[in-house]
C-alpha cells in the first residue's frame, strides 16, 4: 500500500496509523488506513471530497472511535485516546470551518486554549506570548471573537492551538475562505513551526500550493492511504496531477469547488 | 400614577421570578438541547419540598428552604440529567420532549397525591408590610423578591462571564465539539448547567409561592410564563431571558388589573403569537448561529 517504502522508515515517525478502521454509525469511512507521519515535518493529506481526510483527523484525535487497528504517537499506543489525553500527549487539532467561540472575547478564546495546561500559573505568560506573536490579536483582545475577519479568526484558532506548545498539530483546511494573502500568512506560520520541530499534519483542498510548502504528501482515497511520499514526488506524480492537482481532467474539475 | 408604579413594581418582581425560570430553561437548551416541558413543575415542586420538611420533618422555615434547595439539586438536577436526559438525548429531541411532558404530569399528580390538592399558603421570606417611598406604596415582600432575584441573576451573570469555569460552560454551550477538542470537561459543564437550573427553579419556587400560594397545578402557568419569556428573549440568551421574564411579568400584572384577571393567563400566549409573527428570533435574539 505504501508506494515508496524505502524513503519511509517509520523510525522517525511521530505518528503511526496501522490498519485503522472507523466511521459514523454503521458507515465505514476509514477502511484500513496505514500511514507514518514524520517528526518535525509538514505532511499534507490530499484526496477527493469524501475520501475520509477529516474523518482521519477526528479519529486520530479521539472524536471518533477506532474500530480496529492502532494509532501510535511517540512510541506509545494512543488508540481511542480522548481529546483531553491527546492534548496531554502534545497534540492539538484545528478542525475544518469556524471554530472560535463567537460570543466570547478574543482573549477568553485564547484562554480556553489553555484548559489542558498542566501548570495553570503559566497561562497568563503564554497568552501574552501569543499577543506578542500576533499583534492583531492583542489589538482586538477585548472584542468579541465573532467580530474578527475570517482570516483573523483562523489566526486566533492557530494561536489558541499554539498556546499548549504542541509537538503535533492537526490542521484541517485552514485556507478555506481566506484571502490569498491570509493563506500565505497561515502557511508561513506552519512552515515556521515545522522548522522549530513541530510536526504538522495538514489537509488542504488547494493541494498544489500546500504540497509546494510541504515535506511529505499523503494521498487518501476511499478511506485508504494510496500514496505516501515526499511532497515533491507527489507533485510530479502523473496520476496525482491528473486527479487532484487541477490538471484539467474532468474528475478534478468536479472535485474542486465544493469542500 | 402611583397605582401604576405600584403595579409596575409588582410586575417587575413577578417578572424577575419568571426570569429565573426562563434563564434555567435557556441554559438547559443551550448546553444540552433539552427543551424542558416540566420547567413549570420544577418551579412548583421545591416549595413542596420545603412544606414537607416543615410538616413531616418539623424543620424551621429557614432549614426547610435549605432542604428544598438541596433536594432540588439532587432530584431536579442530578437525577433529571442522569435518569431522563442522558439516556434519551442519544435518540434525538422528540423522545426527550415527550418524556419531559410525561415528567410534568407525574410531578403534578405526585404532589397532588402525596401532599394535597389544595393550594397551600407558603411563608414569606420577607414581611408583607407596606412602606412608602416617594409617595408610592410598595410592599417589603416585593422589594425583597426584587433584591433576591436580581442578586441571583447578577451572581449568575458574573459566574458565567467572569470566571474560567463559567466561560468553559459558555464555550460548551456555543460549540461542544470545539470545547472538547480544547480539553474542556464538557460532561461536567453540562452537569453544572443542570445544577444551576435546579437551583434557579428552587429560588423561583421559594419566591413565588408566598405570592401565588403553592399548588400542584401552578406549574402550568409558571411553565408557560418561563417558556414564553425565553422565547421573547430570543431563546439562546441569558440576557434575553431576563428581559423576557420581566416583560411577561409586567404585562400579566397589568392585564390582571386593567383588563381582567380572567385574561391574565392569556398574556403569555398572546405575546408568544406576536413574537412568532413579528420577531421570530426574539427581542434580543439573533438568528441562530450554532453550527450543527
Ligand atoms: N458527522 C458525520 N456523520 C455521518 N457521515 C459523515 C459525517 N461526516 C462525514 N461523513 C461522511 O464521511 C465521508 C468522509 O467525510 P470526510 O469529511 O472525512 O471527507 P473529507 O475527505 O474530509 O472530504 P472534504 O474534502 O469534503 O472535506 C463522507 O462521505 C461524508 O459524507
Ligand atoms: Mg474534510
Amino acid at each position: 500500500m505504501t508506494a515508496n517504502a524505502n524513503t519511509h522508515q517509520s523510525g522517525d515517525a511521530l505518528l503511526l496509523l496501522k490498519d485503522v478502521v472507523s466511521g459514523y454509525g454503521k458507515m465505514t469511512i476509514l477502511n484500513g488506513t496505514t500511514a507514518a507521519i514524520r517528526r518535525g515535518a509538514i505532511t499534507t493529506v490530499i484526496g477527493p471530497n469524501g475520501a475520509g481526510k477529516s474523518t482521519m483527523f477526528k479519529t486520530i484525535f479521539g472524536l471518533l472511535p477506532v474500530r480496529t487497528g492502532t494509532i501510535t504517537m511517540d512510541g506509545k499506543e494512543i488508540t481511542n485516546s480522548s481529546p483531553r489525553q491527546m492534548l496531554d500527549m502534545g497534540a492539538v487539532f484545528i478542525p475544518q470551518g469556524r471554530n472560535i467561540f463567537a460570543e466570547l472575547t478574543v482573549k477568553h478564546n485564547l484562554e480556553l486554549g489553555g484548559v489542558a495546561l498542566s501548570d495553570q500559573s503559566g497561562l497568563g505568560d503564554r497568552i501574552e506570548d501569543m499577543f506578542t506573536r500576533f499583534p492583531i490579536l492583542r489589538e482586538k483582545a477585548n472584542a468579541q471573537a465573532g467580530t474578527l475577519s475570517g482570516g483573523q479568526q483562523k489566526l486566533l484558532e492557530v494561536a489558541r492551538g499554539l498556546l499548549l506548545n504542541p509537538k503535533l498539530m492537526l490542521v484541517d483546511e485552514p485556507s478555506i475562505g481566506l484571502s490569498p494573502l491570509m493563506v500565505q500568512e497561515v502557511f508561513s506560520i506552519l512552515i515556521d513551526l515545522a522548522k522549530k520541530g513541530v510536526t504538522i499534519l495538514l489537509i488542504e483542498q488547494n493541494a498544489k500550493q500546500a504540497l509546494q510548502m510541504s515535506d511529505y504528501g499523503l494521498v487518501l482515497e476511499q478511506g485508504q492511504a494510496r500514496i505516501e511520499d515526499t511532497a515533491k514526488n507527489i507533485l510530479n506524480d502523473a496520476r496525482v496531477a491528473q486527479l487532484f492537482l487541477g490538471g484539467g481532467m474532468a474528475p478534478a474539475a468536479a472535485a474542486a469547488p465544493a469542500h | 400614577m402611583a397605582d401604576f408604579l405600584q403595579l409596575l413594581i409588582a410586575g417587575i418582581a413577578t417578572g424577575a421570578i419568571y426570569a429565573l425560570a426562563a434563564i434555567g430553561f435557556t441554559l438547559l437548551w443551550q448546553t444540552s438541547q433539552t427543551i424542558n416541558f416540566a420547567q413549570g413543575e420544577f418551579v412548583m415542586l421545591p416549595a413542596f419540598f420545603a412544606l414537607a420538611a416543615m410538616k413531616w420533618g418539623g424543620a424551621p422555615f429557614w432549614l426547610a428552604c435549605l432542604v428544598a434547595v438541596a433536594m432540588s439539586l439532587l432530584i431536579l438536577g442530578v437525577a433529571f440529567k442522569g435518569l431522563i436526559v442522558d439516556p434519551l438525548i442519544k435518540h434525538g429531541a422528540m423522545p426527550l420532549v415527550i418524556s419531559t411532558i410525561g415528567l410534568s404530569i407525574f410531578l403534578k399528580d405526585g404532589v397532588k397525591d402525596a401532599y394535597s390538592a389544595e393550594a397551600q399558603p407558603f411563608p414569606a421570606i420577607f414581611p408583607d408590610r407596606l412602606i412608602e417611598i416617594l409617595g408610592v406604596k410598595v410592599s417589603l415582600a416585593q422589594i425583597g423578591v426584587l433584591i433576591i432575584a436580581f442578586g441571583v441573576i447578577f451572581v449568575l451573570q458574573w459566574f458565567l462571564g467572569g470566571t474560567r469555569i463559567g466561560r468553559q460552560m459558555q464555550a460548551t454551550a456555543q460549540n461542544p465539539t470545539v470545547a472538547r477538542i480544547l480539553g474542556v470537561p464538557v460532561e461536567r459543564m453540562i452537569l453544572y448547567t443542570f445544577l444551576i437550573n435546579a437551583a434557579l427553579a428552587a429560588m423561583a419556587s421559594l419566591l413565588i409561592s408566598p405570592i401565588y400560594l403553592a399548588k400542584f397545578s401552578s406549574g402550568e402557568t409558571l411553565g408557560m410564563a418561563a417558556f414564553v419569556a425565553a422565547i421573547v428573549g430570543g431563546f439562546n440568551q441569558v440576557r434575553g431571558a431576563i428581559a423576557g421574564g420581566i416583560i411577561v411579568g409586567v404585562l400579566d400584572n397589568m392585564a390582571a388589573v386593567y383588563v381582567s384577571t380572567a385574561y391574565r393567563q392569556a398574556v403569555p400566549l398572546v405575546l408568544l403569537v406576536l413574537i412568532i409573527l413579528f420577531r421570530p428570533q426574539g427581542l434580543l435574539g439573533r438568528k441562530e448561529e450554532r453550527a450543527v
